[in-house]
């Protein structure tokens, strides 16, 4: 297996999936010449042309409508939002059009579209440049949402989500295009809806997504030192949520932390732990925890805003609360 | 224009007249659920426009859709029972007055004004990208003129030079609110200067001027010339919905000044004054009557949807299997 960064493995994704269907192309602002923010889809516009890799305006309300129109018509848009902040300007057309136009073509019509994106904090970006915004599209019938958090992950799951007929809400974070990791040589898929067990352990299942699967990790591998095994479950798709495999953790650990990036109220998180109230209460050794960040906006800098969002000592700290 | 297309042009604008006085009869029967948005005194834009286009061109209406509905194809059956929400709409009766879709017609309607104008833009670049010898007409009114939603989709289809024809159709309503008060410029056609496009307002009452511009810029936007913005001066002669509170906007003498340039009087009068014979249309618009009576008949017999039926498409199902 080669090492590559998250990045990289996007552009495999991309690459792949471009190569395979002449139908699949990239739309978003500086996805060809520059290849995007983070890079990744550098060189592809020379590689497959601008009919595949199209730069377009700062115009995500049209970009989103694009995507609706394209993907009716046979083609399979991914439609990049460069900020998730700015995700806000193309609602309409993913809430009220992509996300309900198969329903009421009552199943003629597919929208096989991402609306692929990237959100979080970690690169000093301030309020409206580095929030999570995935609950809003949880709530949303019609929708699948995806988090990744790997390199392997995100190529995995990006390919998916190229082929799957839904609309697929992809959401990346900023602070992982350039970490490494493993991915194979040849040629394969992660399912959508189906989460990872990226660390296995006894005493307490700690449930995060995205840039939070990184600390949870970390704040494992402190607390092993300390006699604490903990199992970290990477759900990976929000929507979808492979409810069996948190709640099977969950009922051998028989306690759950559920870390996330956003405010936990209204969130994802408390989606989490009631799962793990429904199918695991009589099991549990602790209330469910749920650890998220301040409800704030995200402030400026490198140090207050790690203060709002959880890191790994924030984790250990709830951890540890649930051991005691 | 020869007499026998502007009777064809009437008896296009006659079925959408009495199906409007259809549909809004079964809206205070409340037989029609949701918002209804009547559409009298605006037919010469349906029937110009949509009415020309062949079943693969694309037209994507808005919240007041039946009429560009039928005009552009979709069958009188298919449309009105998506109103009265019955199994046989061509939503399954799911979407109701506002919203429905009818993909073998290639026709696509919303309630969110100014919504429809960037989904144009997926259709116009698929159409380009796969070289196919299609249009897409998008109609909006005076009101989404305003939205983001227009200027972009307006920017984007023009630097890529997408077949798309934007027909705004200026009822000169928005709701409540007056395009006169609430539209900065005088003509919304002045706006298509900002993206490089040519001004083109034109008599949304006068069907063979709708008819004749349609044809005009349809026929170059197959020739690779588009995008197009066309404003058709219109005027919405009923309220924003049945029973809107229109005194608080607008005086009936303001009303019943448009009556005169209704566009099937217009239409009718030329008609006799080439020697149509009175008692041809009249037995076209009794005919008419008839076959709507059998349409509102068998309408009333349509079974609902159930819940499974309404609830089945949300997702294609999810697969494990690698594909």
């Amino acid at each position: 297996m080669a090492t590559v960064t998250f990045g990289e493995a996007i552009r495999q994704a991309y690459r792949e999936e471009m190569t395979r269907d002449r139908n699949v192309f990239l739309i978003g602002e500086d996805v060809g010449r520059w290849g995007s923010l983070y890079r990744s889809s550098k060189g592809l516009l020379e590689e497959f042309g601008p009919a595949q890799i199209k730069d377009a305006p700062i115009s995500e309300a049209a970009l989103g409508g694009c995507g609706v129109g394209s993907a009716i018509m046979g083609m399979r848009p991914i439609v990049e939002i460069m900020y998730i902040d700015f995700i806000t300007i193309a609602m309409d057309q993913i809430v009220n059009h992509a996300a309900k136009w198969r329903q009421l073509s009552n199943g003629k019509v597919k929208l096989p579209i991402v609306f692929k994106t990237q959100g979080g904090a970690g690169r000093r970006n301030s309020s409206q440049h580095s929030q999570s915004f995935e609950n809003w599209f949880v709530n949303v019938p019609g929708l699948i949402v995806v988090m990744p958090s790997t390199p392997y992950d995100v190529k995995g799951l990006l390919k998916s989500a190229i082929r799957d007929d839904n609309p697929v809400v992809f959401i990346e974070h900023k602070a992982l295009y350039f970490e490494k990791g493993e991915v194979p040589e040849n040629e394969y898929l992660i399912p959508l809806g189906v989460a990872d067990v990226k660390r296995a352990g006894t005493d307490v299942t700690i449930v995060a997504t995205s840039w939070m699967v990184l600390f949870a990790l970390k704040a494992a591998e402190k607390l092993q030192a300390s006699g604490i095994s903990c199992e970290v479950v990477d759900p990976r798709t929000l929507w979808p949520l492979d409810k069996d495999t948190i709640a099977a953790s969950v009922n051998k650990t028989g306690r759950c932390l559920v870390v996330t990036e956003a405010p936990v109220e209204g969130g994802w998180s408390g989606e989490a732990a009631a799962v793990v109230q429904e199918n695991c209460f009589g099991r549990l050794k602790k209330p469910v925890k749920r650890l998220g960040s301040i409800r704030s906006g995200i402030p400026y800098g490198p140090v207050l805003e790690r203060q709002v969002v959880p890191n790994e000592n924030s984790i250990m700290e709830a951890v540890q609360e649930l051991m005691r | 224009m020869n007499g026998n297309l502007l009777e064809k042009l009437y008896g296009d604008m006659l079925l959408l007249r009495r199906f409007d006085e259809l549909c809004l009869a079964l809206k205070l029967k409340d037989l029609i659920y949701s918002g209804y948005h009547p559409y009298e005194g605006q037919e010469a834009v349906a029937v110009g426009f949509c009415g020309l286009l062949k079943q693969d061109d694309v037209v994507l209406s808005t919240h007041r859709p039946h009429c560009h509905a039928v005009a552009k194809g979709c069958s009188l059956e298919s449309v009105l029972t998506e109103m009265m929400g019955r199994q046989t709409g061509c939503s399954g009766g799911l979407g109701g007055g506002m919203q429905y879709l009818d993909p073998g017609n290639n026709f696509f309607c919303g309630s969110i004004v100014g919504s429809n104008l960037p989904i144009a833009t997926g259709f116009g670049l698929a159409i380009k990208q796969q070289q196919m010898d299609r249009v897409c007409v998008c109609l909006f009114g005076d009101g989404a003129s305003n939205t983001g939603a227009f200027h972009e989709a307006l920017n984007l289809a023009a630097i890529w030079k997408l077949p798309i024809l934007f027909v705004c159709e200026n009822n000169q309503y928005a709701e409540a609110m007056p395009a006169k008060e609430f539209v900065a410029c005088e003509r919304i056609s002045m706006r298509a200067r900002g993206y490089g496009l040519e001004e083109i307002s034109i008599d949304g009452n006068d069907v063979e001027e709708t008819r004749r511009i349609a044809t005009a810029l349809v026929e170059r936007i197959r020739k690779g010339e588009g995008p197009f913005l066309v404003e058709a001066l219109t005027y919405r002669i009923r309220g924003h919905y049945v029973g809107d509170p229109e005194a608080t906007y607008r005086t009936r003498e303001e009303v019943e000044s448009w009556r005169p340039k209704d566009p099937l009087k217009r239409a009718r009068e030329k008609l006799l004054q080439q020697g149509c014979a009175e008692t041809a249309l009249d037995g076209a618009d009794h005919a008419i009557q008839e076959r709507l009576k059998t349409l509102q008949e068998w309408a009333l017999k349509q079974e609902f949807p159930t819940l499974e039926q309404s609830i089945d498409h949300v997702y294609i199902p999810l697969t494990r299997e690698m594909r």
